[in-house]
């Protein structure tokens, strides 16, 4: 037991040490038959929502437009992960491969890669994968002499998590506020500059690129019926060694990524809770490691594997101090345009430093605060507001007593 | 057609419906903030949420469109519940809240959050109030901002865009510093802002109201050393009694001038009798220009906001600009002249007021150029606070006439409150001096109306006169772009604000396109009921060219009653 | 391919004035005929763009809840003190910009400071002193 290495596999920046194996073989097959291979394969999404990539790119596919766009989302800023930044910094050409062989599979003739401004040294590393894959024919006209054609452009990010949300990526590359969209319309249908446009996660991506070379059955051989192949782990908090790690899905339980891959708690202090998939996701208590990691194990237990960045905490922070900290992150991130996100974070931040001060909530304050978090996710337009009072709220699911100001819980104000 | 159900209402709606307007179809009004009508939809307040059967996330009407099956839910308990709380949200993180600011507010005469609150039944408020403490923008001599009101619906900077396509207004930052403001937050003063004043009355929550001169106003009626004399522009008097409740449209012209003499003014003049004394400088120049091969087309002068537009927008247009001065500063230029001399006032001690539909008629008389003309500028509104604290029963006054020598007006400067007024008045003087013959039609039906930019050919004798009329400076502004592309005119009106000056951004709230277009059927009426239709049969008008200007365009009236342009680049 | 996005523009601006003077957004706005208080808008959306000159050095130092838990306010806190600037301030002598912001994407390695475009992680009071002390 332990890692289960596809995607981190081979690793190199130097683009004579890396075998386009996979792009040579896409391009030997149909767009279509390359979308099949990743349906069969039951890859989803690793940006943090889950969708069926294959679907994704099937109704990409079908799409008719003179300008079709491929965009690998790379703006990476949820709180926990960072195994993006460590895919383009060590399997840049992987990533590329990836990028090419869905371009190929839709059909799309451009694309872009936005990597976060933060993000300098995978800046650096994409600027150069860039230039040599020009070079050598892998990006432009005919690339590797077929007859399919695609350009690639870096854009960098400057610095607001919003724009990850892929709809508020269009807008930032179109050099808009990074503001989400109404959808529908759907990007596949009508993206960037109103052109149909595929928009994914960088491991997503990588992840294809691993399907075309194994092939979907073997792909799809592992992990569990829901969740197929491998999973980037990002494991930071209170770990002992920290980092990214490669699971098979349905193999470690995430006690068995805690102690075995992250070798246990910092300190040896007692685990309190994990965050499975960054701070939009719903806490973990202790008492529930035992899950499978995969899609379908923790999302039966209420949370969500989210983009995979699992946050450890230890028992010896104050929870208020936590809630605060990751409500101002949705408070300091949302783009400001629905007013239950723009001033119910900003309340809910409000609302939590009050407790702070007074060492707990009454009864009538949690009330309160589970309402405007209601009231944020169900009426926000992206999954920015929609998901920004999940720890929150999984707080006091799981450790209300803690939170309750003492000896004056059940006090009107 | 797509079948829905709306509230358990079956009905069928084209494809390409939201489901607001579907919901309108079926008598139910659902709530909206963000939203207006002539606007791009912006879907950020939320308040208009509706739960949609099978979806768990809540849906904004206004910018849903529907889908064949849909059960749409307006009032369910999800949806009166969460829409609460936004509004909770909204009164909370604002300085809005009553128990705040309601009775000083610019908005409490007719507050559309307080009809929000009763539409959704507010019943508490459970949240402290942490509202960001922002200045207020008093840089504008026309407009302030007070920002700690605003709750960033984009109304203003999608008007300012839009309608009037200037575009002061963005929003800026992200996150809790998102805020709307100008261009490096300069302040309205310090951009190219026209002063229009429709921002004002696209703001749900009085962040927006006009720079106050009523205080000043005030403090001079009380003060028995000054002469305070008044004007009241032609838009006001079909307005100034929505303040009293009246419909639209009603008129108060001799109620208007009992109120203003009972507030305290020594004389009530007419900014009618000054329009038709623009006409006669403004015909005389066109028929000038036309004569002489000057610049044309002649774009009119009277709308302080389009004047502005142009020294930032268009400089290089500057010289087709009339070089009249607006009515407001010619009254002021004449009462401090011909009415002070004749009737042995000393200037100094003279204070001319103006009542006018306008916020740019603010910034208008602070002009250096023309800075003595007239001193406080009022807004209807404006106008409409001091009847009521003076205690008057407005509308129940005796009618009374504006005083001699500068009161008497024509129906030609009623119309000028109306898009394409000032050009049927101008034509209407010129084609009779001119062709010295009558004019036998008096109504010139193609330059009436609310489209946005109306194009006319005038048959003046031998001369076909080319004009075309545009209001609301996004208009102006395609105006302009078919001019720069070659379109040829000897004549151009532009009012800035939609509907001419009835729609001012002065004018009392709402002003909205059913209100505007009462006020201006009521203009045409006073016109047409009125024996006296033309500018140059004014007899008070032939008294003061006999009396003291000579003749239209001499040097008398070039030195009171002209001005020019300042190129003022963004 | 296609011209400068208008997003690659702004980096350029920033990258060669250190912030974007106005009259390159009146320029922008022109060229993109729209106002130039919404290009305005855009820039001020972005942490990374300035409209006002910065100091030479920005320093960013992550506080969100990987680097959190690993005290990156002592961090903070100690930077601060050194270089006397709040959070949002410019140092007397333009050589610092402060700013306390969200995840970085290190943070595995927490606590991350990033300067201009580096970035220094596992880092405690010591140590970033050291690093901050370096910068002339
Ligand atoms: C606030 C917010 C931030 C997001 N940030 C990212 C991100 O940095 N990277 C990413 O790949 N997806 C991010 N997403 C998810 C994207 O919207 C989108 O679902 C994803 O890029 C689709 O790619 P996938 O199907 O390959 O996961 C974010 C979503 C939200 C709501
Ligand atoms: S939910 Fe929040 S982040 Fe998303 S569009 Fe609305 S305001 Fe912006
Ligand atoms: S939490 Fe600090 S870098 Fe991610």
């Amino acid at each position: 037991m332990g890692e289960r290495q596809l995607l981190k596999k081979e690793a190199t920046t130097d683009i004579t040490e890396h075998n386009f194996s996979a792009l040579e073989k896409a391009l030997t097959m149909e767009g279509a038959e390359v979308v099949k291979e990743i349906k069969e394969a039951g890859l989803k999404g690793r940006g943090g929502a889950g969708f069926p990539t294959g679907l994704k790119w099937e109704l990409a596919l079908a799409e008719e437009a003179d300008d079709k766009y491929l965009i690998c989302n790379a703006d990476e800023a949820e709180t926990g992960t960072f195994k993006d930044r460590y895919l383009m910094e060590n399997v840049p050409f992987k990533v590329l491969e990836g990028i090419i062989i869905a371009a190929y599979a839709v059909g799309a003739n451009k694309g872009y890669i936005y990597i976060r401004g933060e993000y300098s040294k995978p800046i650096k590393i994409f600027t150069k994968v860039l230039k040599d894959a020009y070079d050598e024919g892998l990006l432009g006209a005919s690339i590797l002499d077929s007859d399919f054609n695609f350009d690639l452009r870096l854009i960098k990010g400057a610095g607001a998590y919003i724009c990850g949300e892929e709809t508020a990526l269009l807008n930032s590359i179109e050099g808009k506020r990074g503001k989400s969209r109404t959808k529908p319309p759907y990007p596949i249908q009508s993206g960037l500059f109103g052109q149909p446009t595929v928009v994914n996660n960088v491991e997503t991506l990588t992840s294809a690129r691993e399907i075309i070379d194994l092939g979907a059955e073997e792909y799809g051989a592992l992990g569990t019926e829901e969740s197929k192949g491998t999973k980037l782990v990002c494991l930071s908090g209170d770990i002992s060694k920290p980092g990214v790690y490669e699971v098979e899905f349905g193999e470690l339980t995430i006690r068995e990524i805690i102690e075995e891959l992250g070798q246990g708690v910092k300190n040896d202090e007692q685990l309190k809770f994990i965050i499975p998939g960054g701070a939009s996701t719903s806490i973990i208590p202790a008492e529930k490691m035992d899950v499978d990691y995969s899609y379908e194990a923790i999302a039966e237990i209420g949370s969500s594997l989210g983009s995979g960045a699992i946050i450890v905490l230890d028992d010896t922070h104050s929870l208020l101090d936590l809630m605060v900290n990751v409500s101002r992150f949705f408070m300091d991130e949302t783009c400001g345009t629905c007013f239950p996100c723009k001033d119910g974070n900003k309340q809910l931040n409000y609302l939590l430093k009050k407790a702070v001060q007074k060492g707990g909530f009454t009864k009538k304050e949690i009330e309160l605060i589970r309402s405007i978090g209601e009231t944020i996710i169900l009426s926000a337009r992206c999954g920015l507001g929609q998901t920004s009072s999940n720890f929150i709220n999984s707080i006091f699911d799981n450790y209300q007593a803690e939170v309750l100001q003492r000896g004056n819980e059940d006090a009107e104000n | 057609m797509p079948k829905i159900k709306i509230d358990g209402e079956e009905l069928e709606v084209e494809l390409g419906t939201t489901i607001l307007e579907a919901a309108k179809e079926v008598q139910v009004n659902i709530p909206t903030l963000c939203y207006l009508e002539e606007l791009s939809v912006y879907g950020g307040c939320r308040l208009c949420v509706v739960e949609i059967e099978g979806e768990k996330n809540l849906k904004p009407a206004c910018a849903t469109e529907i889908a064949e099956g849909m059960e749409i839910k307006t009032h369910s308990e999800k949806v009166r519940r969460v829409r609460k709380n936004i509004f909770e949200l909204i009164i909370s993180s604002h300085n809005i809240g009553c128990e705040l600011n309601c009775l000083d507010c610019s908005w409490n005469i007719s507050c559309e959050l307080k009809e929000i609150a009763e539409l959704i039944e507010i019943d508490q408020s459970r949240l402290d109030s942490i509202n960001e403490r922002y200045d207020d923008d008093n840089s504008s001599h026309a407009v302030v901002r007070k920002m700690n009101k605003c709750i960033d619906c984009t109304r203003c900077v999608r008007k300012c865009e839009e309608i009037q396509g200037v575009g002061i207004f963005t929003k800026a930052n992200r996150g809790p510093e998102t805020l709307i403001t100008t261009f490096k937050n300069k302040g309205m003063g310090n951009v190219e802002c026209a002063n229009c004043g429709q921002c004002i009355h696209a703001c749900p929550t009085g962040a927006l109201h006009e720079s106050y001169h009523y205080n000043s106003v005030w403090h001079f009626l009380n003060d028995d050393s000054k002469f305070v004399v008044v004007q009241t522009a032609p838009s006001v008097r079909v307005a100034l009694s929505e303040g009293f409740g009246e419909e639209p449209g009603t008129v108060a012209t001799g109620q208007m001038v009992a109120a203003l003499r009972r507030l305290g003014f020594d004389r009530v003049f007419d900014t009618n009798f000054s329009a038709d004394l623009t006409i006669m400088e403004e015909g005389y120049e066109l028929i000038g220009r036309i004569k002489e091969g000057g610049k044309l087309p002649m774009f009119t002068s009277c709308s302080p906001g389009w004047i502005k537009f142009i020294e930032h927008f268009y400089p290089e247009y500057l010289p087709h600009l009339s070089t009249c001065k607006s009515p407001q500063q010619m009254l002021g230029a004449v009462a401090k002249s011909y009415y002070a001399e004749q009737h042995g006032i000393n200037v100094e001690d003279m204070i001319v007021v103006s009542v006018m539909p306008c916020t740019a008629k603010k910034f208008e008389a602070s002009r250096l150029e023309m800075e003595d003309d007239v001193d406080f500028v009022l807004t209807t509104r404006e106008l409409i606070r001091m009847i009521k604290e003076s205690g008057l029963d407005m509308m129940n006054l005796a009618e009374e006439k504006a005083d001699k020598m500068m009161g008497a007006s024509s129906g030609a400067a009623d119309i000028f409150g109306a898009t394409g007024g000032v050009m049927e008045a101008a034509l209407r003087t010129a084609y009779e001096v001119i062709t010295e013959e009558e004019l036998g039609k008096l109504d010139f039906k193609t330059l009436r109306g609310l489209a946005g930019i109306k194009e006319a050919e005038v048959e003046i004798g031998e001369l076909t006169v080319k004009a075309a009329v545009a209001h609301g400076l996004g208009n102006a502004k395609e105006l302009m772009e078919r001019i720069e592309a070659g379109a040829e005119y000897h004549f151009v009106e532009v009012m800035a604000c939609p509907g001419g000056c009835v729609g001012g951004g002065g004018q009392p709230v709402p002003t909205n396109q059913e209100t505007v277009e009462k006020r201006l059927n009521s203009l045409y009426q006073i016109d047409a009921e009125k024996k006296l239709r033309k500018s140059h049969e004014n007899p008070e008008i032939k008294a003061i060219y006999e009396e003291f200007l000579g003749e239209p365009g001499a040097k008398k009236s070039h030195d009171l009653l002209h001005t020019h342009y300042i190129p003022r680049s963004i | 391919m296609e011209e400068l996005s208008f997003l690659e523009k702004l980096h350029n601006l920033q990258d060669t004035y250190g912030y974007i003077p106005e009259r390159e957004i009146s320029n922008l706005a022109e060229e993109a005929d729209i106002s130039r208080a919404k290009v305005f808008g855009v820039i001020s959306f972005y942490s990374m763009f300035y409209t006002e000159p910065t100091g030479k050095y920005i320093v960013r130092i992550c506080d969100s809840l990987s680097c959190y838990v690993n005290d990156s306010e002592d961090l903070v806190k100690a930077v601060q003190d050194y270089l006397e600037i709040e959070d949002g301030e410019t140092s007397k002598d333009k050589k610092f910009s402060l700013e306390v912001v969200e995840c970085l994407g290190h943070c595995g390695e927490g606590p991350v400071m990033m300067i201009n475009n580096k970035t220094f992680t596992q880092l405690n009071e010591k140590k970033a002193l050291n690093i901050l002390k370096e910068c002339k």
